[in-house]
Protein backbone atom coordinates (compact mmCIF):
# COMPACT_ATOMS: atom_id res chain seq x y z
CA UNK A 1 0.00 0.00 0.00
CA UNK A 2 1.18 3.15 -0.85
CA UNK A 3 0.99 6.52 1.31
CA UNK A 4 -1.99 6.71 3.47
CA UNK A 5 -4.95 8.12 1.59
CA UNK A 6 -7.55 11.05 2.95
CA UNK A 7 -10.73 11.02 2.79
CA UNK A 8 -13.30 13.80 2.64
CA UNK A 9 -16.26 13.58 4.35
CA UNK A 10 -18.71 14.67 2.11
CA UNK A 11 -17.71 14.46 -1.52
CA UNK A 12 -19.58 16.07 -4.06
CA UNK A 13 -20.67 12.64 -5.99
CA UNK A 14 -23.47 14.03 -7.66
CA UNK A 15 -20.75 16.35 -9.35
CA UNK A 16 -18.60 14.20 -10.21
CA UNK A 17 -21.10 11.56 -11.67
CA UNK A 18 -22.72 14.47 -13.83
CA UNK A 19 -19.29 15.65 -15.14
CA UNK A 20 -18.38 11.98 -16.13
CA UNK A 21 -21.56 11.72 -17.85
CA UNK A 22 -21.01 14.92 -19.94
CA UNK A 23 -17.79 13.68 -21.01
CA UNK A 24 -19.08 10.36 -22.26
CA UNK A 25 -22.11 11.79 -24.00
CA UNK A 26 -19.33 14.85 -25.33
CA UNK A 27 -17.29 11.95 -26.96
CA UNK A 28 -20.21 10.07 -28.78
CA UNK A 29 -20.61 11.78 -31.86
CA UNK A 30 -23.86 9.80 -32.64
CA UNK A 31 -25.25 11.57 -29.69
CA UNK A 32 -24.78 14.97 -30.86
CA UNK A 33 -25.91 14.38 -34.33
CA UNK A 34 -29.27 12.96 -32.82
CA UNK A 35 -29.24 15.68 -30.17
CA UNK A 36 -28.50 18.66 -32.82
CA UNK A 37 -29.14 17.15 -35.85
CA UNK A 38 -32.47 15.78 -35.29
CA UNK A 39 -33.92 19.00 -34.36
CA UNK A 40 -32.01 21.26 -36.85
CA UNK A 41 -33.42 19.14 -40.03
CA UNK A 42 -37.14 20.06 -38.55
CA UNK A 43 -35.94 24.17 -38.31
CA UNK A 44 -34.26 24.05 -41.75
CA UNK A 45 -37.35 22.08 -43.71
CA UNK A 46 -39.47 24.70 -42.24
CA UNK A 47 -37.81 27.43 -42.94
CA UNK A 48 -37.15 26.81 -46.31
CA UNK A 49 -40.58 24.80 -47.06
CA UNK A 50 -42.78 27.90 -45.83
CA UNK A 51 -42.99 31.12 -46.17
CA UNK A 52 -42.28 33.69 -43.35
CA UNK A 53 -45.41 34.01 -42.13
CA UNK A 54 -46.03 30.21 -41.56
CA UNK A 55 -42.26 29.63 -40.03
CA UNK A 56 -42.91 31.85 -37.24
CA UNK A 57 -45.65 29.84 -36.69
CA UNK A 58 -43.51 26.82 -37.14
CA UNK A 59 -40.45 27.89 -35.43
CA UNK A 60 -41.64 27.50 -32.09
CA UNK A 61 -42.59 23.85 -32.35
CA UNK A 62 -38.98 23.27 -34.00
CA UNK A 63 -37.36 24.48 -30.91
CA UNK A 64 -39.44 21.92 -28.64
CA UNK A 65 -38.24 18.93 -30.94
CA UNK A 66 -35.04 19.50 -28.87
CA UNK A 67 -36.22 18.52 -25.43
CA UNK A 68 -38.34 14.94 -26.98
CA UNK A 69 -34.82 14.02 -28.20
CA UNK A 70 -34.26 13.59 -24.36
CA UNK A 71 -36.29 11.09 -24.07
CA UNK A 72 -34.50 8.77 -26.50
CA UNK A 73 -31.01 9.65 -24.59
CA UNK A 74 -32.12 9.46 -20.93
CA UNK A 75 -33.17 5.73 -21.50
CA UNK A 76 -30.70 4.77 -24.04
CA UNK A 77 -28.16 6.22 -21.01
CA UNK A 78 -29.41 4.44 -18.33
CA UNK A 79 -30.36 1.49 -20.34
CA UNK A 80 -26.54 1.32 -21.46
CA UNK A 81 -25.31 1.45 -17.75
CA UNK A 82 -27.89 -1.51 -16.62
CA UNK A 83 -26.57 -3.43 -19.76
CA UNK A 84 -22.82 -2.66 -18.91
CA UNK A 85 -22.74 -3.37 -15.26
CA UNK A 86 -21.72 -0.32 -14.34
CA UNK A 87 -24.66 0.63 -12.05
CA UNK A 88 -24.30 -2.25 -10.37
CA UNK A 89 -20.29 -1.11 -9.87
CA UNK A 90 -21.45 2.41 -8.97
CA UNK A 91 -23.62 0.64 -6.42
CA UNK A 92 -21.37 -1.24 -4.63
CA UNK A 93 -19.66 1.95 -3.89
CA UNK A 94 -20.75 4.65 -0.93
CA UNK A 95 -22.92 6.46 -3.55
CA UNK A 96 -26.77 6.26 -3.38
CA UNK A 97 -28.79 4.74 -6.48
CA UNK A 98 -30.60 7.98 -5.49
CA UNK A 99 -27.12 10.76 -6.35
CA UNK A 100 -27.21 8.03 -9.62
CA UNK A 101 -30.00 8.68 -10.93
CA UNK A 102 -29.90 13.04 -10.50
CA UNK A 103 -26.76 12.55 -12.03
CA UNK A 104 -28.37 10.99 -15.07
CA UNK A 105 -30.90 13.64 -15.07
CA UNK A 106 -28.70 16.59 -14.09
CA UNK A 107 -26.35 15.82 -17.41
CA UNK A 108 -29.41 15.61 -19.92
CA UNK A 109 -30.98 19.05 -18.40
CA UNK A 110 -27.45 20.44 -19.20
CA UNK A 111 -27.38 18.94 -22.50
CA UNK A 112 -31.07 20.36 -22.68
CA UNK A 113 -30.24 23.91 -22.33
CA UNK A 114 -27.35 24.39 -24.28
CA UNK A 115 -29.51 22.55 -26.78
CA UNK A 116 -32.57 25.03 -26.31
CA UNK A 117 -30.56 28.11 -26.66
CA UNK A 118 -28.53 26.77 -29.88
CA UNK A 119 -32.36 26.34 -31.36
CA UNK A 120 -34.00 29.72 -30.52
CA UNK A 121 -30.43 31.23 -32.12
CA UNK A 122 -30.70 29.22 -34.93
CA UNK A 123 -34.57 29.46 -35.58
CA UNK A 124 -33.91 33.75 -35.35
CA UNK A 125 -30.96 33.35 -37.69
CA UNK A 126 -32.95 31.29 -40.37
CA UNK A 127 -35.64 34.03 -40.00
CA UNK A 128 -38.32 33.00 -37.23
CA UNK A 129 -38.99 36.85 -35.99
CA UNK A 130 -39.60 37.17 -32.38
CA UNK A 131 -42.26 39.09 -31.08
CA UNK A 132 -40.97 42.70 -29.46
CA UNK A 133 -43.53 41.90 -26.48
CA UNK A 134 -41.67 38.47 -26.04
CA UNK A 135 -40.14 37.55 -22.72
CA UNK A 136 -36.75 35.91 -23.75
CA UNK A 137 -37.03 34.08 -20.38
CA UNK A 138 -40.11 32.52 -21.11
CA UNK A 139 -38.89 31.55 -24.09
CA UNK A 140 -36.25 29.42 -22.62
CA UNK A 141 -38.38 28.68 -19.42
CA UNK A 142 -41.05 26.59 -21.43
CA UNK A 143 -39.02 24.34 -23.65
CA UNK A 144 -36.62 23.46 -20.11
CA UNK A 145 -39.74 22.58 -18.47
CA UNK A 146 -40.42 20.40 -21.60
CA UNK A 147 -37.27 18.50 -20.85
CA UNK A 148 -38.45 17.44 -17.60
CA UNK A 149 -41.55 15.78 -18.74
CA UNK A 150 -39.03 14.04 -21.56
CA UNK A 151 -36.71 12.80 -18.43
CA UNK A 152 -39.96 11.51 -17.21
CA UNK A 153 -40.52 9.44 -20.05
CA UNK A 154 -37.07 8.81 -20.40
CA UNK A 155 -36.54 7.18 -16.86
CA UNK A 156 -40.24 5.01 -17.87
CA UNK A 157 -38.84 3.72 -20.42
CA UNK A 158 -35.27 2.82 -18.71
CA UNK A 159 -36.96 1.14 -16.58
CA UNK A 160 -38.22 -1.72 -18.48
CA UNK A 161 -36.07 -2.08 -20.95
CA UNK A 162 -33.13 -4.10 -21.25
CA UNK A 163 -31.00 -3.07 -23.98
CA UNK A 164 -29.49 0.80 -25.09
CA UNK A 165 -30.41 -0.35 -28.55
CA UNK A 166 -34.11 -0.95 -27.92
CA UNK A 167 -34.42 2.10 -26.30
CA UNK A 168 -33.48 4.19 -28.91
CA UNK A 169 -36.00 2.22 -31.14
CA UNK A 170 -39.04 2.20 -28.42
CA UNK A 171 -38.40 6.37 -27.82
CA UNK A 172 -39.35 6.64 -30.85
CA UNK A 173 -43.01 5.26 -29.64
CA UNK A 174 -42.96 8.25 -27.29
CA UNK A 175 -41.52 11.16 -29.28
CA UNK A 176 -43.83 10.58 -32.63
CA UNK A 177 -47.35 11.00 -31.33
CA UNK A 178 -45.96 13.64 -28.60
CA UNK A 179 -44.46 15.44 -31.47
CA UNK A 180 -47.26 14.78 -34.02
CA UNK A 181 -50.63 14.67 -31.75
CA UNK A 182 -48.94 17.55 -29.61
CA UNK A 183 -48.68 19.76 -32.57
CA UNK A 184 -44.74 19.94 -33.28
CA UNK A 185 -45.36 19.66 -37.02
CA UNK A 186 -48.50 21.42 -38.00
CA UNK A 187 -49.80 25.18 -36.98
CA UNK A 188 -51.73 23.33 -33.76
CA UNK A 189 -52.00 20.46 -31.94
CA UNK A 190 -54.24 18.21 -33.11
CA UNK A 191 -55.20 17.16 -29.59
CA UNK A 192 -55.29 19.17 -26.59
CA UNK A 193 -53.67 18.43 -22.97
CA UNK A 194 -51.06 16.46 -24.45
CA UNK A 195 -47.74 17.69 -22.35
CA UNK A 196 -46.63 18.90 -26.10
CA UNK A 197 -49.34 20.64 -26.39
CA UNK A 198 -49.57 22.62 -23.81
CA UNK A 199 -46.22 23.95 -24.44
CA UNK A 200 -46.38 24.54 -28.10
CA UNK A 201 -49.38 26.81 -27.18
CA UNK A 202 -47.24 28.76 -24.42
CA UNK A 203 -44.25 28.82 -27.00
CA UNK A 204 -46.47 30.36 -30.17
CA UNK A 205 -47.72 32.99 -27.28
CA UNK A 206 -44.63 34.62 -26.11
CA UNK A 207 -42.67 34.02 -29.51
CA UNK A 208 -44.99 35.06 -32.57
CA UNK A 209 -47.39 37.29 -30.49
CA UNK A 210 -45.56 38.42 -27.56
CA UNK A 211 -47.90 37.85 -24.86
CA UNK A 212 -46.59 36.72 -21.38
CA UNK A 213 -49.36 37.65 -19.23
CA UNK A 214 -50.49 34.82 -16.95
CA UNK A 215 -53.95 34.89 -18.07
CA UNK A 216 -52.27 34.02 -21.66
CA UNK A 217 -50.59 31.36 -20.63
CA UNK A 218 -50.49 30.29 -17.18
CA UNK A 219 -52.98 27.48 -18.19
CA UNK A 220 -50.64 26.38 -20.53
CA UNK A 221 -47.51 26.86 -17.92
CA UNK A 222 -49.41 24.49 -15.52
CA UNK A 223 -49.80 22.00 -18.19
CA UNK A 224 -46.38 21.26 -18.90
CA UNK A 225 -45.46 21.71 -15.11
CA UNK A 226 -47.98 19.09 -14.01
CA UNK A 227 -46.56 17.08 -17.05
CA UNK A 228 -43.03 17.27 -15.89
CA UNK A 229 -43.93 16.54 -12.01
CA UNK A 230 -45.95 13.86 -12.72
CA UNK A 231 -44.18 11.48 -15.41
CA UNK A 232 -40.76 12.65 -13.41
CA UNK A 233 -42.01 11.47 -9.38
CA UNK A 234 -43.33 8.30 -11.69
CA UNK A 235 -40.34 7.73 -13.67
CA UNK A 236 -38.40 7.79 -10.98
CA UNK A 237 -40.21 5.11 -8.65
CA UNK A 238 -40.55 2.89 -11.19
CA UNK A 239 -36.97 3.01 -11.88
CA UNK A 240 -35.84 3.09 -8.33
CA UNK A 241 -38.01 -0.27 -7.84
CA UNK A 242 -36.67 -1.74 -11.05
CA UNK A 243 -33.13 -0.99 -10.40
CA UNK A 244 -33.22 -2.01 -6.55
CA UNK A 245 -30.17 -3.91 -5.33
CA UNK A 246 -30.74 -4.15 -1.72
CA UNK B 1 -13.06 -13.96 17.62
CA UNK B 2 -15.65 -12.25 15.32
CA UNK B 3 -12.73 -9.12 15.65
CA UNK B 4 -10.50 -11.10 13.61
CA UNK B 5 -13.11 -12.29 10.60
CA UNK B 6 -13.71 -10.60 7.84
CA UNK B 7 -15.83 -12.59 6.42
CA UNK B 8 -18.54 -14.93 8.60
CA UNK B 9 -21.79 -16.93 7.16
CA UNK B 10 -24.16 -18.73 8.73
CA UNK B 11 -26.38 -21.41 6.57
CA UNK B 12 -26.55 -18.61 3.53
CA UNK B 13 -29.06 -19.30 0.89
CA UNK B 14 -30.04 -17.81 -2.28
CA UNK B 15 -32.54 -19.73 -4.58
CA UNK B 16 -34.10 -18.75 -7.84
CA UNK B 17 -37.39 -20.20 -7.97
CA UNK B 18 -36.19 -23.93 -7.64
CA UNK B 19 -33.22 -23.85 -8.36
CA UNK B 20 -30.45 -23.65 -5.29
CA UNK B 21 -27.76 -21.49 -6.77
CA UNK B 22 -26.47 -21.34 -2.75
CA UNK B 23 -27.52 -24.07 -0.47
CA UNK B 24 -26.54 -23.81 3.20
CA UNK B 25 -23.02 -22.33 3.30
CA UNK B 26 -20.59 -21.81 6.55
CA UNK B 27 -17.66 -19.16 6.27
CA UNK B 28 -15.06 -18.30 8.56
CA UNK B 29 -12.83 -16.14 6.62
CA UNK B 30 -10.11 -14.60 8.38
CA UNK B 31 -8.88 -10.69 8.57
CA UNK B 32 -5.51 -10.96 6.00
CA UNK B 33 -6.05 -13.97 4.00
CA UNK B 34 -6.45 -14.79 0.51
CA UNK B 35 -9.76 -17.07 0.24
CA UNK B 36 -10.15 -19.09 -3.06
CA UNK B 37 -13.40 -20.06 -4.11
CA UNK B 38 -12.86 -22.78 -6.45
CA UNK B 39 -15.62 -24.73 -8.55
CA UNK B 40 -16.87 -25.33 -12.37
CA UNK B 41 -18.83 -23.19 -13.58
CA UNK B 42 -22.58 -22.54 -12.37
CA UNK B 43 -21.10 -24.00 -9.27
CA UNK B 44 -22.16 -21.18 -7.17
CA UNK B 45 -19.15 -18.98 -6.84
CA UNK B 46 -20.31 -15.73 -8.28
CA UNK B 47 -24.00 -15.55 -6.39
CA UNK B 48 -21.88 -16.44 -3.48
CA UNK B 49 -19.70 -13.09 -3.89
CA UNK B 50 -22.64 -11.37 -5.39
CA UNK B 51 -24.02 -11.43 -1.61
CA UNK B 52 -21.26 -10.86 0.10
CA UNK B 53 -20.37 -7.81 -1.54
CA UNK B 54 -23.90 -6.20 -1.22
CA UNK B 55 -25.00 -6.96 -4.50
CA UNK B 56 -27.58 -9.57 -4.49
CA UNK B 57 -29.86 -10.17 -1.68
CA UNK B 58 -29.81 -13.55 -0.13
CA UNK B 59 -32.44 -16.10 0.77
CA UNK B 60 -31.69 -16.94 4.24
CA UNK B 61 -28.92 -17.12 6.42
CA UNK B 62 -26.51 -14.88 8.48
CA UNK B 63 -23.90 -12.84 6.92
CA UNK B 64 -21.45 -10.78 8.55
CA UNK B 65 -18.82 -8.75 6.86
CA UNK B 66 -15.99 -6.63 8.62
CA UNK B 67 -18.15 -7.10 11.57
CA UNK B 68 -21.14 -5.42 9.51
CA UNK B 69 -24.62 -7.11 9.34
CA UNK B 70 -25.06 -7.41 5.54
CA UNK B 71 -28.73 -6.66 6.12
CA UNK B 72 -28.75 -3.70 8.39
CA UNK B 73 -25.42 -1.68 7.86
CA UNK B 74 -24.59 -2.88 3.73
CA UNK B 75 -23.79 1.23 3.53
CA UNK B 76 -20.86 0.77 5.95
CA UNK B 77 -19.55 -2.84 3.95
CA UNK B 78 -19.46 -0.73 0.81
CA UNK B 79 -16.96 2.11 2.32
CA UNK B 80 -14.62 -0.64 3.01
CA UNK B 81 -15.03 -3.34 0.08
CA UNK B 82 -13.58 -3.42 -3.87
CA UNK B 83 -15.41 -5.10 -6.48
CA UNK B 84 -13.77 -6.62 -9.17
CA UNK B 85 -16.48 -8.41 -11.32
CA UNK B 86 -16.15 -11.25 -13.87
CA UNK B 87 -17.03 -8.91 -16.45
CA UNK B 88 -15.03 -6.21 -17.45
CA UNK B 89 -17.12 -2.92 -16.22
CA UNK B 90 -16.30 -0.01 -16.92
CA UNK B 91 -16.75 3.18 -18.74
CA UNK B 92 -16.20 2.85 -22.42
CA UNK B 93 -15.84 6.11 -23.45
CA UNK B 94 -13.89 7.36 -20.07
CA UNK B 95 -10.26 7.37 -20.27
CA UNK B 96 -8.31 4.53 -18.05
CA UNK B 97 -6.88 7.46 -15.91
CA UNK B 98 -10.53 8.89 -15.47
CA UNK B 99 -11.84 5.43 -14.76
CA UNK B 100 -9.84 4.71 -11.84
CA UNK B 101 -10.31 8.58 -10.18
CA UNK B 102 -14.08 8.22 -11.10
CA UNK B 103 -14.17 4.79 -7.91
CA UNK B 104 -11.90 6.90 -5.60
CA UNK B 105 -13.79 9.82 -6.15
CA UNK B 106 -17.23 7.82 -5.10
CA UNK B 107 -15.06 7.08 -2.27
CA UNK B 108 -14.45 10.54 -0.95
CA UNK B 109 -10.63 10.53 -1.33
CA UNK B 110 -8.56 13.65 -1.83
CA UNK B 111 -7.98 14.58 -5.34
CA UNK B 112 -4.28 15.00 -4.69
CA UNK B 113 -4.29 11.54 -3.29
CA UNK B 114 -6.10 9.74 -5.69
CA UNK B 115 -4.45 11.69 -8.78
CA UNK B 116 -0.41 10.26 -7.40
CA UNK B 117 -2.04 6.59 -6.46
CA UNK B 118 -3.63 6.25 -9.76
CA UNK B 119 -0.78 6.52 -11.88
CA UNK B 120 1.16 4.28 -9.28
CA UNK B 121 -0.94 1.51 -9.88
CA UNK B 122 -1.32 2.23 -13.54
CA UNK B 123 2.19 1.75 -13.60
CA UNK B 124 2.02 -1.20 -11.65
CA UNK B 125 -0.47 -2.73 -14.30
CA UNK B 126 1.91 -1.38 -17.24
CA UNK B 127 -0.96 0.71 -18.42
CA UNK B 128 0.62 3.64 -17.82
CA UNK B 129 1.85 4.51 -21.11
CA UNK B 130 -2.43 4.54 -21.94
CA UNK B 131 -3.60 6.34 -19.35
CA UNK B 132 -5.10 8.98 -21.40
CA UNK B 133 -6.73 6.66 -23.93
CA UNK B 134 -10.10 5.74 -23.70
CA UNK B 135 -10.95 2.55 -22.30
CA UNK B 136 -12.74 1.47 -25.29
CA UNK B 137 -9.48 1.13 -27.13
CA UNK B 138 -8.19 -1.69 -24.82
CA UNK B 139 -7.37 -4.76 -25.41
CA UNK B 140 -9.20 -7.68 -23.41
CA UNK B 141 -6.43 -7.91 -21.41
CA UNK B 142 -5.79 -4.37 -20.64
CA UNK B 143 -9.61 -3.46 -19.72
CA UNK B 144 -9.11 -6.84 -17.53
CA UNK B 145 -6.38 -4.98 -15.70
CA UNK B 146 -8.02 -2.09 -15.27
CA UNK B 147 -10.86 -4.17 -14.17
CA UNK B 148 -8.75 -4.38 -10.93
CA UNK B 149 -7.40 -1.41 -10.75
CA UNK B 150 -10.96 0.05 -10.36
CA UNK B 151 -11.43 -2.60 -7.65
CA UNK B 152 -8.43 -1.40 -5.38
CA UNK B 153 -8.03 2.29 -6.15
CA UNK B 154 -9.39 3.29 -2.55
CA UNK B 155 -7.46 0.58 -1.15
CA UNK B 156 -10.39 -1.37 0.56
CA UNK B 157 -10.18 -3.39 3.84
CA UNK B 158 -11.90 -6.66 1.91
CA UNK B 159 -11.49 -7.30 -1.65
CA UNK B 160 -13.91 -9.56 -4.19
CA UNK B 161 -12.32 -10.64 -6.88
CA UNK B 162 -14.68 -12.51 -9.74
CA UNK B 163 -12.22 -14.93 -12.06
CA UNK B 164 -9.49 -11.83 -12.10
CA UNK B 165 -7.61 -13.34 -15.02
CA UNK B 166 -10.19 -14.97 -17.48
CA UNK B 167 -9.19 -14.87 -20.64
CA UNK B 168 -6.05 -13.04 -20.16
CA UNK B 169 -2.93 -14.49 -21.71
CA UNK B 170 0.36 -16.42 -19.79
CA UNK B 171 1.87 -13.27 -19.79
CA UNK B 172 -0.45 -10.41 -17.94
CA UNK B 173 -1.90 -13.13 -15.99
CA UNK B 174 1.06 -13.81 -13.86
CA UNK B 175 1.03 -9.30 -13.87
CA UNK B 176 -2.46 -9.51 -12.50
CA UNK B 177 -1.27 -12.34 -9.60
CA UNK B 178 1.83 -10.71 -8.78
CA UNK B 179 -0.18 -7.56 -7.97
CA UNK B 180 -2.96 -9.33 -6.08
CA UNK B 181 -0.48 -10.62 -4.60
CA UNK B 182 1.23 -7.43 -3.26
CA UNK B 183 -2.50 -6.15 -2.09
CA UNK B 184 -2.68 -8.86 0.63
CA UNK B 185 0.60 -7.94 1.52
CA UNK B 186 -0.72 -4.88 2.63
CA UNK B 187 -2.50 -6.53 5.08
CA UNK B 188 -5.61 -6.74 2.95
CA UNK B 189 -8.30 -9.79 2.97
CA UNK B 190 -9.34 -10.90 -0.61
CA UNK B 191 -12.13 -13.24 -1.46
CA UNK B 192 -11.02 -14.89 -4.79
CA UNK B 193 -13.51 -17.14 -7.31
CA UNK B 194 -11.95 -18.99 -10.57
CA UNK B 195 -12.54 -21.98 -12.03
CA UNK B 196 -8.56 -22.38 -12.82
CA UNK B 197 -6.71 -24.31 -10.20
CA UNK B 198 -3.43 -23.05 -11.28
CA UNK B 199 -5.22 -19.78 -9.51
CA UNK B 200 -6.55 -20.86 -6.77
CA UNK B 201 -3.28 -23.13 -6.25
CA UNK B 202 -0.88 -20.25 -6.83
CA UNK B 203 -2.92 -17.11 -4.99
CA UNK B 204 -5.00 -18.91 -1.97
CA UNK B 205 -3.89 -19.18 1.57
CA UNK B 206 -7.12 -21.14 2.04
CA UNK B 207 -9.94 -22.28 -0.54
CA UNK B 208 -13.03 -24.26 -0.68
CA UNK B 209 -14.10 -26.20 -3.47
CA UNK B 210 -17.77 -25.42 -4.29
CA UNK B 211 -19.94 -27.58 -6.26
CA UNK B 212 -24.30 -26.99 -6.96
CA UNK B 213 -23.84 -24.20 -4.17
CA UNK B 214 -22.45 -26.39 -1.45
CA UNK B 215 -19.10 -26.48 -0.02
CA UNK B 216 -17.72 -30.08 -0.57
CA UNK B 217 -14.38 -29.24 0.41
CA UNK B 218 -11.89 -26.86 2.76
CA UNK B 219 -8.29 -26.27 3.56
CA UNK B 220 -5.17 -25.16 2.73
CA UNK B 221 -4.46 -25.92 -1.05
CA UNK B 222 -1.61 -28.23 -0.02
CA UNK B 223 -3.62 -30.12 2.62
CA UNK B 224 -6.33 -30.74 -0.04
CA UNK B 225 -4.10 -31.92 -2.32
CA UNK B 226 -2.22 -34.40 -0.06
CA UNK B 227 -5.43 -35.87 0.62
CA UNK B 228 -5.00 -38.02 -2.61
CA UNK B 229 -1.47 -38.73 -1.13
CA UNK B 230 1.40 -37.08 -2.20
CA UNK B 231 2.78 -39.49 -5.40
CA UNK B 232 1.83 -38.22 -8.96
CA UNK B 233 -0.86 -38.53 -10.88
CA UNK B 234 -0.75 -40.69 -14.37
CA UNK B 235 -2.92 -40.25 -16.97
CA UNK B 236 -3.13 -43.13 -20.00
CA UNK B 237 -5.01 -42.77 -22.74
CA UNK B 238 -6.11 -45.92 -24.28
CA UNK B 239 -7.06 -47.05 -27.99
CA UNK B 240 -9.83 -50.05 -27.11
CA UNK B 241 -12.60 -47.52 -25.73
CA UNK B 242 -15.13 -50.39 -24.89
CA UNK B 243 -12.25 -52.46 -22.10
CA UNK B 244 -11.56 -48.55 -20.14
CA UNK B 245 -13.69 -49.89 -17.25
CA UNK B 246 -12.56 -53.48 -17.09
CA UNK B 247 -9.30 -52.03 -17.20
CA UNK B 248 -9.84 -49.32 -13.87
CA UNK B 249 -11.67 -52.17 -12.21
CA UNK B 250 -8.27 -54.11 -12.71
CA UNK B 251 -6.06 -50.92 -11.60
CA UNK B 252 -8.33 -50.36 -8.26
CA UNK B 253 -7.51 -53.47 -7.38
CA UNK B 254 -3.34 -52.57 -7.14
CA UNK B 255 -2.49 -51.90 -3.43
CA UNK B 256 -0.29 -48.81 -4.92
CA UNK B 257 -3.03 -47.00 -6.56
CA UNK B 258 -5.90 -44.79 -4.55
CA UNK B 259 -8.15 -44.06 -7.24
CA UNK B 260 -9.08 -44.85 -10.73
CA UNK B 261 -11.49 -43.03 -13.12
CA UNK B 262 -12.38 -43.09 -16.53
CA UNK B 263 -12.12 -40.08 -18.27
CA UNK B 264 -13.42 -40.16 -21.99
CA UNK B 265 -10.27 -41.91 -23.38
CA UNK B 266 -8.50 -41.28 -20.24
CA UNK B 267 -7.46 -43.59 -17.31
CA UNK B 268 -6.19 -41.11 -13.82
CA UNK B 269 -4.41 -43.06 -11.32
CA UNK B 270 -2.67 -42.35 -8.53
CA UNK B 271 0.76 -42.49 -6.76
CA UNK B 272 1.09 -45.16 -9.71
CA UNK B 273 4.43 -43.82 -11.08
CA UNK B 274 6.35 -46.87 -9.10
CA UNK B 275 3.89 -49.77 -10.16
CA UNK B 276 3.72 -48.84 -14.08
CA UNK B 277 5.86 -52.47 -14.97
CA UNK B 278 2.30 -53.59 -13.35
CA UNK B 279 -0.16 -51.60 -14.95
CA UNK B 280 1.87 -51.96 -18.17
CA UNK B 281 1.08 -55.81 -17.64
CA UNK B 282 -2.30 -55.43 -17.01
CA UNK B 283 -2.74 -53.60 -20.56
CA UNK B 284 -1.31 -56.06 -21.78
CA UNK B 285 -3.12 -59.14 -20.18
CA UNK B 286 -6.61 -57.18 -21.80
CA UNK B 287 -4.88 -56.71 -24.92
CA UNK B 288 -4.92 -52.48 -24.95
CA UNK B 289 -2.85 -50.49 -26.26
CA UNK B 290 -1.85 -47.46 -24.95
CA UNK B 291 -2.14 -44.22 -27.15
CA UNK B 292 0.11 -41.93 -24.54
CA UNK B 293 1.03 -41.64 -20.87
CA UNK B 294 1.71 -38.93 -19.11
CA UNK B 295 2.84 -37.76 -15.33
CA UNK B 296 2.21 -35.11 -13.26
CA UNK B 297 1.94 -33.87 -9.82
CA UNK B 298 -1.30 -33.68 -7.79
CA UNK B 299 -3.50 -30.61 -8.97
CA UNK B 300 -6.42 -29.27 -7.20
CA UNK B 301 -7.99 -30.42 -10.51
CA UNK B 302 -7.31 -34.00 -9.05
CA UNK B 303 -9.05 -33.02 -5.58
CA UNK B 304 -11.96 -31.78 -7.21
CA UNK B 305 -12.12 -34.83 -9.76
CA UNK B 306 -11.67 -37.20 -6.80
CA UNK B 307 -14.86 -35.30 -5.13
CA UNK B 308 -17.08 -34.94 -7.41
CA UNK B 309 -16.21 -37.91 -9.95
CA UNK B 310 -15.75 -35.44 -12.81
CA UNK B 311 -13.42 -32.52 -14.24
CA UNK B 312 -13.67 -29.18 -13.53
CA UNK B 313 -14.94 -28.18 -16.79
CA UNK B 314 -17.76 -30.35 -17.37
Amino acid sequence: MGKELHRVSNPNRLWYLTLKNLKMMFRDRIQWLWLLGYPVIFILLFAFAFDPGVFNIMAPAAILIGPLVLISQLASHFAEEKESGAMRRLATTPVSRKTILISGMTAQLIIGAVQIVLLLVLSVVFGAKIDPGANIGLLFLIPFLSCFTSLGFGLLLASFIKTSSSAGALAWFIILPLQIIGGLTTSEPLIAGFPTSFAVDAMRKVMTYGLTSFDAIGLDLLGVVAWGLITTVVGIILFQRKTAIL
Amino acid sequence: MAETLAVETHDLKKYFGEIKAVDGIDLEISKGTLFGFLGPNGAGKTTTLSILSTMLPKTSGKVTILGFDIEKQANEIRKRIGICPQDLVMYPRLTARENVHLIAQMHGILRADYKERTDELLGQMNLLERANSLAKTFSGGMKRRLNVLMAVIHEPELLFLDEPSAGLDPQSRHVVWDFIKGFQKQNATIILTTHDMAEADDLSDELVIIDHGKIIEKGKPKDLKNRLGEGDIVEFKVAEIDLRDEIVERIKQLDFVKWAQVFGKQMIKLNALGGLKRISEIMDAVEVKMLDIGVHENTLEDVFIDLTGRELRE
